[in-house]
């Protein structure tokens, strides 16, 4: 079993034909092509998506659904094809494809990309960062604050 | 603004060729030829490339309850997390 040093994580060890492959890269990192992801049971339902590339790369996502339970997917052509998704039309999240919303912790509190999910085709593991099309999702989605407990 | 039909072509300068290659119902197609030092991207992949370096520069966060507590996890994420059959993409942590 391939191990690989991360920063954040340590050495981990993983399953080669468990590596997600972005046969494009992703933008701003178009060189960075193999990942996997780590899930922890505390951490749930985040991912951590480790690039086999540079230690030092790990995105933290959110299934989209986590965000927003009526998130739509609407690819591309292009986008599909880099994910292998030709012959699948209307890829659904959880069947056909993982989609994972990429998270930005900054001061003013974390933000989700929900314009551009990490599109995982399950059967290959071919994925894509795909902008959605025609959608107002935005960015930089602001997550809510947790609600307070209520007292009475 | 300028008013083009399918095949034909804008210019830019004497070395950006613009070609309109198809017309569909809501979206056009088109081929652009450009110096290779002319980098050519659609506008929302340089909000998502801005996004992603700030997103992969963020620290390391120590606090996941806080992130996760914002989150919802609906059953169908659940099923999508924990039944993947053969996507199985968990590394194991090694310590």
């Amino acid at each position: 079993m391939p191990t690989f040093d991360t920063k954040n994580f340590g050495p981990i060890a993983f399953e080669s034909r468990d590596t997600i492959e972005f046969p494009r890269g992703l933008p701003g990192f178009e060189d960075r092509r193999r990942f996997v992801a780590i899930r922890q049971e505390r951490a749930h339902p985040l991912v951590f998506l480790q690039s086999l590339e540079d230690p030092g790369l790990c995105f933290i996502t959110a299934p989209v659904l986590a965000v927003d339970p009526q998130y739509r997917l609407k690819l591309s052509d292009e986008d599909r094809e880099a994910a292998d998704l030709t012959p699948v039309r209307r890829p659904r999240i959880g069947k056909d494809v993982w989609a994972l919303a990429v998270i930005s912790v900054r001061e003013t509190g974390p933000t989700v990309n929900l314009l551009a999910p990490l599109v995982i085709n399950l059967r290959s593991l071919r994925a894509v960062q795909a902008v959605m099309r025609e959608s107002a999702y935005s960015h930089r989605h602001a997550l809510p604050q947790p609600a307070e407990a209520v007292c009475s | 603004m300028m008013s083009r039909r399918e095949g034909e072509t804008i210019l830019i300068g004497d070395r950006i060729e613009i070609v309109i290659t198809h017309i569909g119902r809501s979206q056009v197609r088109v081929g652009i030829r450009a110096p290779r030092d002319t980098p050519v991207i659609a506008r929302e992949w340089k909000l998502v490339r801005e996004e992603n370096r700030a997103a992969a520069g963020a620290p390391p966060v120590a606090d996941w309850d806080g992130l996760v507590a914002r989150l919802e996890i609906p059953a169908q994420v659940s099923a999508e997390l924990s039944d993947k059959g053969s996507a199985r993409q968990e590394a194991a942590l090694k310590h």
